[in-house]
């Protein structure tokens, strides 16, 4: 225990509680609901957040879509984005970081350029998740990218498989994990022929052998 | 608002329980001796959550355990709270909480007195399985500068976090993270700073969140727990001292609904490390700062009172209600001087005082609770009467109330508001006669709030004694203006906690926030230029504060008696102020601290702390509470009362008073509506003199009801401000924090406000003005310097500055007019 | 070409990109005809009659009746709400997204339809954060349908309103949960709450609420199209209808198939699924995800697969959707895995599911690091006990469900894997399913 939290008029083995004697500041200041006025918001996020808050009968339902907002606009749900979104929704920060800690897709901390998510749950995992997990973060290495493992995406039928911003790819080979980097840093379309999007519907594909 | 509340019967483990439809299974099982043990059920957090589930039982009937802290009684219910199912769901909560929770009780300061160390005790498996690696987070580190949290220790009742949402709603407090890695915490680590923040130690069920205040102090087994009652400002909250050695060691709640709801705000908590403050004045002095014995003190002061017999004044502020009584003693009986007062300004007149007081007009705290409408007037209680703030957030928030706010300044519960309207500095009285013009259904200014009032069946009107005299007076007709016919009888009697009934008539009910924290006592003691205990009339009137200061000045008045009162701090006009007290040839003071005030005190007495006094005070409702002593008083101080019934004594006028029993009996036999009231119906409660037998005495006012007449109005036309190139209106107010509570008292010390020249957007943007730039403020010949703060509710014309504020305080530029200020820029904000 | 075995029903013409437009959507479908005739010419009651006689059951999870829960609102002029439930989390289930990527305007015409039901002005749809590109299809197709008239302001001239918010979550699992849904719309952190009061009397913004699941909805309009009669003919008495089943897992072709309820689920892995991998057998199944209890390959195989003979083996079939863990995967492992997720998505609300999926993950890990005793698997079975039933809402005994489930049925495994793993032995708990290594396992077998 560090000398300033032990406080001992009674206990002459614990030192005395400074706070008690000369008090203790604090090392910041308390963050209430911000003034539009503080908090430089950009006229696109701010015109962004009220007309997300007017698609609610209450105005607090737009907490998330104004978090994907502020993580839109500068890549990370940054503190001082937090505090223009809830000085727009007459909120306390806190409320916005409270709510933004609890999504694994919002990020309270700086993350990359761009996002990878891959898959490590139950079918994935069965099929190789783990090592196309390693591969990723391998490939990764040095780069802007977070790479994270994730739990299920919702699409088990194209595992082992990953989400790259906010698009899937499966099935995907450990060695496919370099490509979809390479593709992602030069800007060209990831691994066209693995996007979810292309895939047939499961009971059409030419059944196999 | 339900106001039958059917009762049912239940069995609870074999026993027949009655209690209240809708009542939680939990609280009806205490009432049946049952205990369920909980974590997360507080009810003062509003509707339970059922999180922690340590309260599930059986239900005959439902094949799941029911949480029995949100499971409402049904009549018939069979419930089971020890069968072998039971046990071993508690078993498992008990077991799980502990999953994560570290066994460093032997150094922990919730040791002894832990809810989690007794349920587990109770009703825990006795062992422990888990042998895996707990979480772990730094330990313990800052929540503020007062309040430190060790996260290990949490389990997660949200108590801490629902208290921030829900009752103080600065939603400063949040939950991290989620599952198990979630943590109490605050937006990007910064201090939890509220004003009622303390109360979070209170709740906390383990030691995660403890009080530096008194972190290692104390250990359970060496304290002494004395309830009492806070009088650091007019909410009167009820408290309880924790004393160790004849010390104050830490404060916490004594839950009375009547009064505080169960809370206290962090003034009250944590300003008694103020008490021992080397400040504290502790033994009688002489001017210049000599000690002398009470019996020395005692012979100087009534020779030197003596010799002006008829020419001396008094002014009185932090006092209890015997002490008041005392001072009327010593002015009128001894002294044969009607020169006595109690207000800071000058007050409305004895008429106005009894018509207000009319038992039916007048709201008790938990009504607030049940209104429909609740008018904030003058005041900000969140500033006044803190308690009051968290009580009407309250009402809004559970029971729908809706909530109008008609001030000067914003306040902190406009966000709330359905209607606000501002007036001007010094319009208080117009505006009070142009929203009664509107409830009757005039066009005005005050229409929008007319609308939210006129139909209302249940308003309470929470008023502040700053509206002045003239507009205190109007509240009368504004009263008036309302359809109460058959309302008030609903009112008059005791009230049940089912709250009242309430006829199609409207009932309005008034709750003042007045300016001193007994400031409603003291009136009832007498301490009144234009009444005598009791409210009576007197033969002759004596002068008010104002008129106090003048006739010192003027000579005509010559001596002055201060108990618990700081002029030079406290009241409008200092330079005016400092001139009387010089002007004064003899000056008594009875003061807690050393101030400016006391020192030209030619007689210095000290007053004690209402840690350690013993009297009684009353509510601004009416309620009679007792502050019993609790800490020992430090160095030499006496009883407030002995010393007073000494020196009245002295001046050869015998009051009997001999302790503070006979102190008491003296008060009661004067105030005919306090007759009926004795120490043991006080009990450690309270009871309200208007649901007593004696409520019948009070004096009927002598002239009729809503005579303005006698009333002086401050602010006459031509006060008015005259728009000044580049001037503003001045408005101040009372800060919390302004004061000893802050300057000494170092736990405190960081909340210590300096001074805030408040101004709107536009008025800032017309002066070039940023928040956070130095200014020179003038108003004629004096002046102070402030740091900008612009606020978006401050309309356009006016600025604020905080009263008491040490060395840049509002009252110094204040003359008893509405005056106006230069506003000059002497520095930019640093960017 | 679907597999015989195959019922399309709500996949119908559903390989045709067009049908994700609404022009596509009249035009292969007939859409929004259904919504037309409701809007026009059907009474709140008609329609919920309807519903109720169809005895669809909710495909979120609990199978209860649909009709049935939309007929608890209460009546009057209080503002009522839909919910689409499109938070899809649950391991194994992935069928929602090919539903809404595929035929989205099926999913709004059902939202209108049954809005009608519930008297609800308002209704959101609550989709996954993951679900991006889903997401952004519903977007598209609600615009759409606004632009023609199905939503909005008197649709249709018929002085009916409905306004539908497509609302994307960001990243919790819990959120599925229908009060965590709530909670999450209405902007807070995604806490289950108490019930009672149920959605149904006081959901989202106190008012009541009907939460259903994607698939549910997308069942509306061709019931009240086709009527009750017309729906039961699929699926089993008490199992109507068809359901789009997600497999994954250790089956060749991994993927959404509709099924008419019922169909045994030996035809649902072996003909569908194309059956294991080369040279593998199916070891268990979890028949309804991840939450539902793990049954062997022997108990599942000749089960229909139907509400009523999932329950009555003792599991569930939840969401439908089905993982198949073949002879290789460790079972200890996949319970582990399994506790991990639900560890990972307890929103730590309440304390056995908050402290007992982290306790359970921890005591699994030494199962699988080799540092525990057989006593430790009593111990994660009394748990898995103290869990289920007490918690705030079953997340928590979706976790204990499975898991108890593993430890009952392959205790020998568990201790074996424990054995081995003091060993320093790693058990084989991986598939590779890459199409090198399928090909290669192929030829070798061939
Ligand atoms: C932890 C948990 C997660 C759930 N996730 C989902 C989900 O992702 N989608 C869903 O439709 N229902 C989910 N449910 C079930 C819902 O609570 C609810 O029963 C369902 O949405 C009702 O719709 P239905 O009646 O149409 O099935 C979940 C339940 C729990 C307890
Ligand atoms: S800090 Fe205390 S009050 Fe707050 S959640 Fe933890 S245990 Fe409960
Ligand atoms: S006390 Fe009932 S669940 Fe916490």
């Amino acid at each position: 225990m560090s000398p300033v939290d032990g406080a001992g008029a009674s206990n002459p083995n614990l030192p005395v509680d400074r706070a008690v004697t000369v008090g203790r500041e604090p090392s910041s200041s308390p963050e209430q609901i911000p003034q539009l006025s503080e908090v430089d918001c950009p006229a696109e996020l701010k015109e962004r957040i009220e007309a997300l808050m007017a698609r609610y009968p209450d105005r607090k339902s737009a907490s998330i879509p104004a978090l994907w907002a502020v993580q839109e606009r500068y890549g990370w749900c940054t503190p001082e984005g937090i505090r223009q979104a809830a000085a727009v929704m007459r909120v306390t920060p806190a409320y916005l970081e409270s709510v933004a800690s609890f999504y694994d897709l919002l990020h309270t901390e700086r993350v990359g350029e761009h996002r990878i998510e891959v898959c490590t749950n139950i079918s994935c995992w069965m099929r190789g998740g783990d090592e196309l997990l390693d591969a990723f973060r391998a490939a990764a290495e040095g780069e802007d990218i977070f790479v994270t493992g994730f739990e299920c995406l919702g699409a088990c039928d194209i595992a082992p498989m990953a989400a790259i911003d906010q698009r899937y790819f499966g099935p995907l080979v450990p060695g496919e994990a370099k490509t979809a980097i390479d593709q992602l840093l030069s800007g060209d379309a990831v691994l066209p022929e693995k996007s979810l999007e292309k895939r047939p519907l499961a009971g059409d594909t030419e059944v196999q052998r | 608002m339900s106001s039958e509340k059917r009762e049912v019967t239940l069995t609870i483990d074999g026993r027949e329980v009655t209690a209240i439809e809708g009542e939680m299974l939990h609280d009806a099982a205490r009432k049946g001796d049952v205990e369920i043990p909980v974590f997360c059920y507080e009810p003062k957090l509003g509707a339970p959550v059922g999180a922690c589930r340590m309260c599930l039982v059986e239900v005959e009937g439902i094949p799941k355990l029911q949480t029995s802290c949100s499971t409402p009684v049904r009549d018939g219910m069979v419930v089971h709270t020890r069968t072998d199912q039971v046990k071993k769901a508690q078993n498992a909560v008990v077991e799980f909480l502990l999953v994560n929770h570290p066994l460093d009780c032997p150094v922990c300061d919730k040791g002894g007195e832990c809810p989690l160390q007794d349920v587990t005790q109770g009703w825990g498996p006795g062992k422990s399985r888990v042998i895996d690696e707990k979480r772990h987070f730094e330990k313990p580190i800052e929540l503020s500068p007062l309040v430190a949290i060790d996260r290990e220790r949490c389990i997660l009742c949200y108590r801490c976090v629902r208290f921030s949402q829900e009752v103080s709603e600065d939603a400063q407090l949040q939950l991290l993270d989620r599952g198990d890695r979630t943590y109490v915490g605050t937006f990007d680590d910064r201090p939890y700073v509220s004003p009622f923040h303390g109360n979070i130690t209170d709740l906390c069920p383990v030691g995660a969140l403890t009080n530096y205040t008194y972190r290692f102090r104390a250990r359970p087994w060496d304290i002494e727990q004395a309830g009492s009652v806070c009088t650091l400002c007019p909410s009167q909250c009820n408290v309880s001292f924790t004393v160790r050695d004849e010390k104050v060691k830490r404060v916490i709640v004594r839950d009375n609904p009547g009064v505080d709801d169960g809370w206290i705000c962090d003034r009250g908590r944590y300003g008694f490390e103020m008490f021992g403050a080397a400040e504290r004045v502790t033994e009688p002095r002489l001017k210049g700062g000599d000690k002398v014995s009470y019996e020395d003190a005692i012979a100087r002061a009534a020779k030197g009172l003596a010799a002006r017999d008829g020419k001396v004044a008094a002014l009185v502020g932090d006092a209890s209600n015997e002490e008041g009584f005392l001072v009327g003693e010593i002015v009128r009986g001894a002294l044969h001087s009607p020169h006595l007062d109690s207000r800071p300004a000058a007050g409305p007149g004895i008429d106005t005082i009894l018509g207000l007081a009319r038992p039916e007009l007048q709201a008790a705290v938990p009504d607030i609770d049940e209104a429909d409408v609740i008018l904030v007037l003058g005041t900000d209680p969140m500033q006044s009467s803190p308690i009051l703030d968290l009580r009407i957030r309250k009402a809004i928030r559970r029971n729908g109330a809706r909530l109008v706010v008609a001030t000067e300044r914003p306040t902190a519960l406009d966000g709330g508001a359905e209607a606000i309207a501002r007036f001007a500095p010094g319009q208080a009285a117009h505006f009070v006669g142009e929203l009664t013009a509107a409830i009757g259904g005039a066009e005005n200014v005050a229409t929008p709030l007319a609308e939210s009032l006129r139909d209302a069946s249940k308003v309470v009107v929470v008023w502040g004694e700053r509206l002045g005299p003239a507009a205190t007076a109007e509240l009368l007709n504004f009263v008036d203006a309302f359809d109460t016919k058959n309302a008030g009888t609903d009112v008059d009697g005791p009230k049940t906690q089912d709250g009242l009934e309430f006829s199609a008539h409207q009932h309005v009910g008034l709750l003042e926030v007045p300016e001193v924290a007994n400031a409603r006592g003291l009136r009832e003691a007498g301490v009144l230029p234009d009444a005598g205990p009791g409210l009576a009339a007197l033969a002759l009137n004596g002068h008010g504060t104002e008129e106090i200061r003048e006739a010192l000045i003027d000579g005509s008045l010559d001596g002055l008696i201060l108990v618990g009162v700081d002029p030079l701090r406290d009241f409008a006009d200092t330079a005016r102020w400092e001139e009387a007290l010089n002007a004064a040839s003899f000056i008594v003071a009875f003061s807690t601290f050393t101030t400016a005030t006391a020192a030209k005190a030619d007689v210095l007495f000290p007053l004690e702390t209402h840690a350690e006094k013993d009297g009684t005070v009353t509510h601004p409702d009416g309620r009679l509470q007792r502050v019993r002593p609790a800490a020992g008083r430090p160095g030499d101080i006496r009883p407030g009362w002995q010393t007073l019934s000494q020196l009245s004594l002295a001046l050869g006028h015998d009051t009997g008073i001999t302790s503070q029993p006979t102190a008491f009996a003296a008060l009661t036999a004067a105030v005919p509506f306090y007759a009926s009231i004795t120490d043991k119906s006080i009990g450690g409660r309270g009871i309200r003199w208007q649901e007593t037998e004696s409520a019948a005495n009070l004096p009927n006012s002598a002239t009729d009801a809503g005579a303005a007449s006698a009333d002086t109005q401050r602010v006459s036309a031509s006060d008015e401000a005259v728009p000044v190139a580049g001037a503003l209106a001045l408005g101040t107010y009372r800060d919390l924090w302004a004061g000893p509570i802050t300057e000494l008292n170092p736990p405190l010390k960081f909340l210590k406000p300096s001074q805030r020249l408040e101004l709107s957007p536009e008025d800032a943007a017309r002066l070039s003005l940023d928040s956070g730039d130095t200014v020179r403020v003038t108003q004629g010949d004096k002046s102070l310097e402030a740091t900008v703060a612009i606020r978006e509710r401050v309309p356009e014309g006016v600025c604020f500055l905080a009263e008491g504020i040490a060395g840049a305080n509002a009252n110094s530029l204040l003359n008893g007019h509405q005056v106006s200020v230069q506003i000059e820029k002497l520095s930019e904000v640093p960017a | 070409m679907p597999h015989a075995l195959e019922t399309r029903v709500l996949l119908d013409k559903a390989e045709d990109p067009r049908l994700a437009t609404l022009q596509g959507y009249k035009d292969l479908v007939g859409g929004y005809a259904t919504l037309e005739k409701a809007y026009k010419s059907m009474e709140q009651d008609e329609v919920l009659k309807e519903l109720e006689d169809s005895g669809l059951r909710g495909r979120g999870g609990a199978g209860f009746s649909m009709g049935k829960k939309a007929s608890f609102l209460p009546r009057g002029d209080m503002n009522k709400y839909l919910c689409c439930n499109a938070d899809e989390s649950e391991p194994g289930a992935f069928k929602d997204r090919e539903l809404m990527q595929r035929n989205p305007h099926q999913l709004v015409e059902g939202i209108a339809i049954a809005a009608l039901a519930a008297d609800a002005g308002h209704a959101f749809i609550f989709i996954r954060g993951e679900y991006d590109s889903q997401a952004d299809t519903l977007d598209a197709a609600v615009a759409e349908a606004y632009e023609a008239g199905y939503l909005g302001k008197d649709i249709l001239g018929t002085h009916r309103d409905l306004e539908l918010v497509v609302h994307r979550g960001a990243g919790a699992y819990i959120c599925g949960e229908e009060t965590a849904l709530l909670d999450a719309l209405e902007g807070k952190r995604g806490n289950p709450r108490l019930k009672p009061p149920f959605p149904a009397v006081q959901g989202l913004y106190g008012g009541p609420t009907l939460i259903n699941n994607v698939e549910t909805l997308s069942n509306v309009p061709r019931i009240v199209a086709n009527g009750a009669e017309w729906f039961r003919q699929y699926g089993t008495e008490q199992s109507p209808g068809t359901k789009v089943v997600s497999i994954s897992g250790g089956v060749r072709r991994p993927g959404n198939y509709e099924i008419s309820l019922g169909l045994p689920t030996r035809d649902l892995i072996y003909e569908l699924a194309g059956g294991p991998l080369p040279g593998r057998t199916v070891k268990a199944i979890y028949p309804g995800g991840s939450s539902s209890p793990v049954l062997k390959a022997s108990e599942a195989m000749d089960l229909p697969y139907s509400f009523e003979a999932m329950a009555e083996a003792g599991s569930m079939l939840g969401s439908g959707s089905v993982i198949v863990a073949d002879d290789r995967v460790s079972i200890p492992h996949m319970a582990l895995r399994t506790a991990r997720f639900y560890h990972h998505e307890s929103c730590g609300k309440c304390t056995p599911c908050r402290e007992g999926t982290n306790w359970t993950v921890k005591m699994l890990e030494r199962v699988v690091r080799g540092e525990a005793t057989p006593m430790d698997l009593d111990i994660i079975s009394s748990v898995q006990e103290n869990i289920m039933g007490k918690c705030l809402c079953v997340l928590g005994d979706s976790m204990a469900m499975p898991v108890s489930a593993m430890v009952r049925k392959f205790r020998g495994e568990f201790e074996a894997v424990m054995a081995e793993a003091a060993e320093g032995i790693d058990p084989h708990t991986i598939i590779d399913a890459s199409p090198e290594a399928l090909e290669a396992a192929l030829e070798a077998t061939s």
